[in-house]
Parts: C-alpha cells; structure tokens; sequence
C-alpha cells in the first residue's frame, strides 16, 4: 500500500497567504481610507487641537458638577437623589471614555501613515491616584525604554491611555454599584472623586498625544502634501 | 485535451479580451502595466495550444509558457506593491525589506530544496513558485493595510482574483501529485474552471464603473 504523502508545506504556507490577503483587502475601504489621508494632508491642526480641548473641559465640568451634586444629596440625606446624580456623573464619564476610545484607534492609525512622530515623555505614575492606573503607568514607563522608534513608543502611549481609559471607567462602575448599596459609605464616593481626577490626568495625556500627532502630520511639507494628494486620490501614477 | 477542457479554454479567451478590452476602454492600463502582459501571455498561450494542438500541446512547450507566466505573475506582484506603496518612503522602505526577503528566500527554497524542474515532476517545484507569488501579494495586502494606503479598486480586484487562483493551482498540483497521473485530465479541467472564474471577476472590474 502506498505511502500517504501528507499535506505540503506550500498547501500550507500558501493557504495561509492566500487567507490573510483575502481578508485584509476584503476589509479594505478605499472611501475610507482616502477620507483618513485627506484629513492628514488638509488637517487644520489648531482648531483640531483647540476644540478637542474644550470638549475635554466640558466633559471634565459636567462629570465635576454631577459628582459635586450628587455629593450635596447625600449630605442632606437624600440618598435616592444622590444615586441618580451619581450616575448621570458616570454615563457623562462613560461617554467621555468611548469618544476617547474611539479617537485612540484613530490615532493609532493616522501615527503609522506619518514618516515621524513629535517624540513624547516616557509614561510615569506621577499624575495619577489610583493604584491599578499607576501600576499601569509605571509598566508603561518601562516598557518605554526597551522601545527605540518615535512611532512605536506613540503607539505604546496610546496603548496605555486607551488601558487607562477602560481602568478608570470599570472602577466608576464597580463603585457607581458599591454606592448604590451602601450608600452611606463615604469610600465609594471618595474614590469616585478619585477616578474622575485621574481621568483628568489620562485627558491631558491624551491630548498631548494628539497634539504630537498633530505636529508631526503638520511637518510633511505642502508641495509634498498636494503632490501626494494627487497621487493617491487622483491615481495620476 | 477533452471537448470540454476545448470549450473551457475557448470560454478563457473571450474572457481575457473582454478584460483587456476592459482595461483599454476604462483607461486603466496606467493602473498595472504587467498586468496586461500577463493576460496577452496567458492569452497566447491559450490559443497555440487550442489552435495548433499536434504542435503545442506537450512537455516541452507547457515547461516555457509556464515559465513565461511565472515571471509575469512576480513582476506583477512587484509592480503591485510598487504602485501601491512607493508613493510613501516609509512604507516603501519596509515594503523593500519584506519583498527582498521573500524573494531571496523563495529563491532560495527553490534551489536548495526543490528538485531540479522538469514536466514529469511538476508538482514538485510548481507549488513553490505559486506560493512565493502568493506571499509577495500578500506582504503586499499587508503593508496596505497597516500603512493604510489607498489602492485602487482594479489593483485590490488583481490581487483578489490570482491569489485564490494560485491556491487553487497548488491544491490541484498536490491533487496530482497524490493520485499520479491517470487524474491528468480532470485536474486540467478543474484547473481551466477555476482559471475561468478567476477570468470573470477581472472581467467583471476591468468594465465596472469607478465610484465617484
């Protein structure tokens, strides 16, 4: 009986190609992809800059002020009101985390299509409070040395603010629920106050990562920007 | 060759005109200049062996139009990536890393591991040469995507098609290889199938209207 040869390497190798080109460029938008390249080479920089920092110090006020009102309630022993006020401080803050989510991903996107990232401070635990954030910071800081490329210490950056994001916001949940059951427990809400301040710290993190991305696309040259543009949107090659 | 491996390739050359008449009339010739080659040789070939049989249908001339598509099949992959990524000195630095690498170690397998070719033993060095063109489409798609470079509807269609196309084609060669020659004529008829498929998808994007 005749030996089973078995599968190839090259079946393998082969099928395995042929998987991967099929979904990534099945997933490819090249709508999307030129509206993302459109943005880096027109991108106003400033006004980009300026308004995500209002919408920061928005979103920091609110949280402040529900947290500030709640905290009022329960002084005056309206136990009820304080849990409600409570949680509109954590939906505010919740919302605040998926736009920060969101433009994280972007960011991570837009730093691999730019030739060179503004370099930025290695992560520390300093401007944070809470101990898993500053664990966190601190491994991030580590990690930063062994790292040499401007574009992967940004992506590691990015990657710990986006781990700072979801830190603070499972903990406002966590304590959000530990309030509404022993709501005359002063820790829950002290630490509460606590997440929203270093959520204030990632914010400001956050937007000097945007502001080194920023910078970096604001150096590519405008001949070399319209030429580019041509090229890619108007498949002059 | 069986009638129906006849209408079949019959089927592929009306195919490959309406595909070159395609790339012609929509002006995307300046999209791909191999690709064009490609189809022409493959077009070529077709029709000596249906046409003229008694003289061209055997070993001998098998062995050169093979060779002939498998050096149009890299250049292709090469041209590909050049027209996606050279626009951007980044990734095209990168992109040079990874091609030169996949090509020197194709390269490589093939002289070193890979029997010396011969039509008797086509299954064993054919797959090696489909799967390095595969892999240099693939680090190509790669790039693409992680760099996010816009590639044109037609290129990313090119791609789509030969790279299954080529799966496919070493599937059937293992098939070959297996069950020796007695499945000669069904895995030549698969094959044409397959190629045919293939044919009708690029026919398909070579007349398609770009969206504005």
């Amino acid at each position: 009986m005749a030996e089973d040869p078995g599968v190839t390497a090259e079946l393998i190798l082969a099928s395995a190609g042929c998987a991967a080109l099929c979904y990534t460029l099945g997933r490819h938008n090249r709508a999307l992809t030129l509206q993302r390249w459109h943005f880096v080479l027109n991108g106003p920089e400033r006004q980009a800059i300026e308004s995500l920092r209002q919408k920061m110090q928005l979103d920091s006020a609110l949280a402040r002020q529900a947290l500030d009102a709640a905290g009022r309630a329960r002084e005056a022993n309206r136990v009820p009101d304080a849990l409600t006020v409570l949680r509109v401080a954590l939906s505010i803050l919740e919302d605040a985390g998926a736009d920060r989510l969101t433009r994280l991903r972007a960011m991570g996107v837009y730093s691999r299509m730019v030739r060179a990232i503004q370099p930025l401070p290695p992560p520390g635990a300093g401007p944070f409070r809470g101990p898993g954030l500053r664990a966190a910071a601190s491994l991030a800081g580590f990690a930063h040395r062994f790292l040499v490329g401007t574009q992967e210490r940004f992506r590691l950056w990015l990657l710990f603010l986006g781990l700072g994001v979801r830190i603070v916001l499972r903990g406002g949940r966590r304590l959000a629920h530990e309030a509404s059951r022993q709501p005359h427990l002063g820790r829950p809400w002290d630490l509460f106050a606590r997440g929203l301040s270093d959520f204030d710290a990632l914010d400001a993190s956050h937007l000097s990562a945007f502001e080194a991305l920023a910078a970096s696309l604001a150096a590519v040259d405008r001949g070399g920007r319209l030429r580019l543009w041509d090229r890619i949107a108007g498949d002059a090659r | 060759m069986t009638e129906a491996q006849l209408l079949v390739a019959d089927a592929v050359k009306v195919g490959l005109l309406a595909v070159l008449a395609g790339i012609l009339l929509r002006g995307r010739l300046r999209l791909c200049w191999v690709f064009p080659l490609y189809a022409l040789a493959i077009l070529a070939g077709n029709s000596l062996v249906t046409l003229w049989p008694a003289r061209f249908y055997n070993a001998s001339f098998w062995m050169l139009k093979q060779g002939v598509y498998d050096v149009l099949k890299m250049a292709l992959a090469l041209e590909l990536a050049w027209r996606a990524l050279g626009e951007f000195p980044g990734a095209w630095r990168t992109a040079r890393v990874v091609l030169l690498a996949l090509l020197g170690l194709s390269t490589a397998a093939l002289f070193l591991l890979t029997p010396r070719s011969s039509y008797r033993t086509l299954w064993e060095w054919q797959p090696s040469v489909a799967t390095a063109a595969v892999w240099l489409l693939t680090a190509t798609a790669l790039l693409v995507v992680w760099y996010q470079v816009p590639i044109h509807d037609f290129q990313r269609a090119i791609m789509l098609g030969l790279a299954p196309y080529l799966l496919v084609f070493v599937t059937l060669l293992d098939l070959l290889r297996r069950h020796g020659w007695k499945v000669r004529a069904e895995v030549g008829l698969a094959d044409s199938l397959a190629y045919m498929g293939v044919v009708l998808f690029w026919t398909w994007a070579a007349w398609r209207r770009t969206p504005a």
